[in-house]
């Protein structure tokens, strides 16, 4: 406390500050801590320790029942997965999530935010509010309204194909469409989100670089070449990084609710081969031993994407 | 912004038609492009309830509102399934999860931004990285960890975990860090002890946050499904998101009924979003820049 108000200092103090015994000092070097351990413990607990518990796992043989033997069989497990096409089709098919997912959170939110950035007020918080209710809508809910909406035979948007002269589509059942519908759910449910943080972003940007430019002539594409998209980068990065992590997680209830990793393991990305293998077959080792895997292929994408934010990211100042 | 821009040029009548054209232009295409994507965004959610009034020979019209709006399917949805327990379970889970978060957040928040302490920085490093492991990395040993403590199809194994978030402990420790120390230390000078000034001075002060902060946790929990997914076995014990998969059969949907129970599911979001739209768009912004 270097700067002490006068006040603060004529003024008595209500209570005299305590002597400082052996048990106050103790206290105070273990304060911190206390005030800490609620957080640490639960992450300890539910976190930390479930990562090493999955770890010794991924080396066993267990069919999660209480009273049958858990085998160490070494790292069996492990090759048995990378011999399985299952995993590679889920592999695969979780990059296909990210890629469509990118166009749809990233892409369109960038191109209605620089495309509604001079919209009076009013209306536009207006669509600000309207495009932001996919987000906060349950997850389950979605599913069910897409599932109501997709439906082949009565849902409206086949209804709606119909009386426009084509076919119905199996947005569901057919192997080659699931998986793009799914990845449609989960970025219809991320669009509103992203346009918001980037209309804050481009909103944020100096307007008098803006005007810099136009008084030099530049065009209103160039505009946005040159200026705001190098200082809309670092938000940009943030919300690659967003998708790219936590993108496939997210499509998870979808995946569950509305096809369950089919037709023929179409829709099934890793997070849900995790799930298909601990509880729907049971395999204790084998949803382990894939759990590490991924934790360790996420963490090195988040590492190079971190480091490739830290690159290319233009900084204002 | 724009306006001051045109009235700054130098005043030639013929470029700034062309150019008041082009505005116009490019105006109208921007409403033109809210609204399609604002009708993307909010049809699926309009149908959802309109369906959900319609009776039971009406589910199949394309109408935009029923003839006869009907509340048949709300009956149905609430006797077929314990909707009413499992939306009380929802508001309890929901609830207790928002308090408990506030709490070690607050308390760890307050550690991080007061003191100075060996492992500060390794231990706030290992909370930001909690983000990186996902649920489905840790599910069987956190199924494990709940069955050994003889807690399957409880309530209380749906909080358990949630007693702490990073992102509540981070998003406090940065606005406690931005506190004004004088306060704090005017406080001390008055022989304020640290429990005094984190609950009576501190937090009061940083009301917004934990308001937006609890908006934030107690709408990710209403929707949380993976978690009671893996834990409940009986619809008593269970939450909302569970229940409106019972309306999902392999033989045929029962439409009116599930749209019915989607509405209800999320009523309680919507209507918090109807009241505060404003703070919930913040909450939810800042989660994502931080």
């Amino acid at each position: 406390m270097s700067d002490t108000t006068p006040d603060a200092v004529t003024r008595p103090p209500l209570r005299r500050p305590r002597p400082r015994t052996r048990a106050t000092k103790a206290y105070r070097a273990v304060r911190s801590y206390l005030y800490l351990l609620p957080a640490v413990a639960c992450f300890v607990i539910w976190i930390y320790g479930p990562l090493a518990e999955a770890f010794m796992l991924s080396f066993q043989q267990w069919n999660l029942l209480p009273t049958s033997p858990k085998v160490w069989i070494g790292l069996d497990n492990y090759r048995n997965i990378f011999d399985l096409p299952k995993f590679w089709q889920a592999l695969s098919n979780t990059w296909y999530y990210l890629v469509g997912l990118l166009p749809l959170a990233v892409g369109l939110p960038l191109v209605i935010a620089l495309f509604t950035q001079d919209l009076p007020a009013r209306s536009r918080n207006l669509y600000r509010a309207l495009i932001f209710v996919p987000m906060i809508v349950p997850p389950v809910v979605a599913a069910a309204v897409w599932r109501w909406l997709l439906d082949r035979n009565h849902g409206v948007v086949n209804l709606g194909l119909q009386a426009l002269g084509s076919e119905p589509i199996a947005f569901l059942s057919n192997p080659d469409i699931a998986l793009w519908t799914i990845t449609f759910i989960t970025g219809w449910k991320l669009i509103g989100f992203a346009t918001l943080i980037l209309s804050a972003a481009n909103a944020s940007i100096d307007g008098s670089l803006i005007e810099a430019a136009r008084l030099d002539g530049a065009t209103k594409w160039e505009i946005v070449r040159d200026i705001r998209l190098p200082l809309l980068s670092p938000t940009l990065m943030l919300l690659v990084l967003m998708v790219v992590l936590l993108g496939a997680q997210w499509s998870f209830a979808y995946i569950h609710v509305l096809t369950e990793g089919g037709p023929l393991g179409s829709t099934t990305n890793i997070y849900y081969l995790l799930w298909q293998f601990g509880f729907g077959s049971l395999a204790v080792g084998w949803s382990s031993a894939s759990a590490v895997i991924l934790f360790v292929g996420f963490g090195l994408l988040a590492a190079a994407l971190f480091a490739l934010k830290a690159k290319v990211t233009f900084h204002d100042d | 912004m724009m306006t001051d821009a045109a009235g700054m040029a130098p005043p030639r009548t013929r470029r700034r038609r062309t150019r008041s054209v082009f505005r116009n232009w490019d105006t109208g295409a921007g409403h033109a492009l809210m609204i399609l994507v604002s009708l993307v965004c909010v049809f699926p959610i309009y149908w959802m309830i309109v369906t959900s009034l319609r009776p039971a020979n009406e589910i199949f019209s394309t109408k935009l509102w029923p003839d006869a709006a009907s509340l048949e399917n709300y009956a149905y949805a609430l006797q077929a399934v314990p909707m009413q327990q499992m939306l009380i379970n929802t508001f309890i889970v929901s609830v207790a999860v928002t308090l408990v978060q506030l709490l070690t957040g607050i308390l760890a928040g307050y550690a991080f931004a007061r003191w100075r302490f060996h492992g500060s920085a390794i231990l706030f490093g290992a909370i930001a990285l909690t983000w990186l492991v996902p649920l489905q990395v840790v599910m069987i040993p956190n199924y494990l960890l709940v069955a050994r403590m003889g807690m399957i199809d409880t309530l209380g194994a749906l909080i358990l975990p949630h007693f702490a978030s990073a992102f509540a402990i981070m998003l406090l420790a940065q606005s406690m860090r931005s506190f004004p120390s004088e306060v704090i230390e005017a406080a001390r000078m008055d022989g304020a002890n640290h429990a005094h000034i984190l609950w009576q001075v501190v937090v009061p002060n940083l009301r917004g946050t934990i308001a937006s902060l609890s908006i934030l946790i107690f709408i990710t929990t209403w929707n949380e499904y993976f978690w009671p997914l893996l834990l409940t076995r009986s619809p008593e014990n269970s939450v909302v998101q569970i229940g409106l998969q019972m309306f999902i059969s392999a033989e045929g949907t029962a439409w009116g009924p599930l749209m019915a129970a989607s509405t209800m599911a999320s009523l309680p979001i919507l209507l918090i979003y109807l009241v505060l739209q404003r703070q919930v768009i913040a909450s939810f912004m800042k989660s994502g820049l931080r």
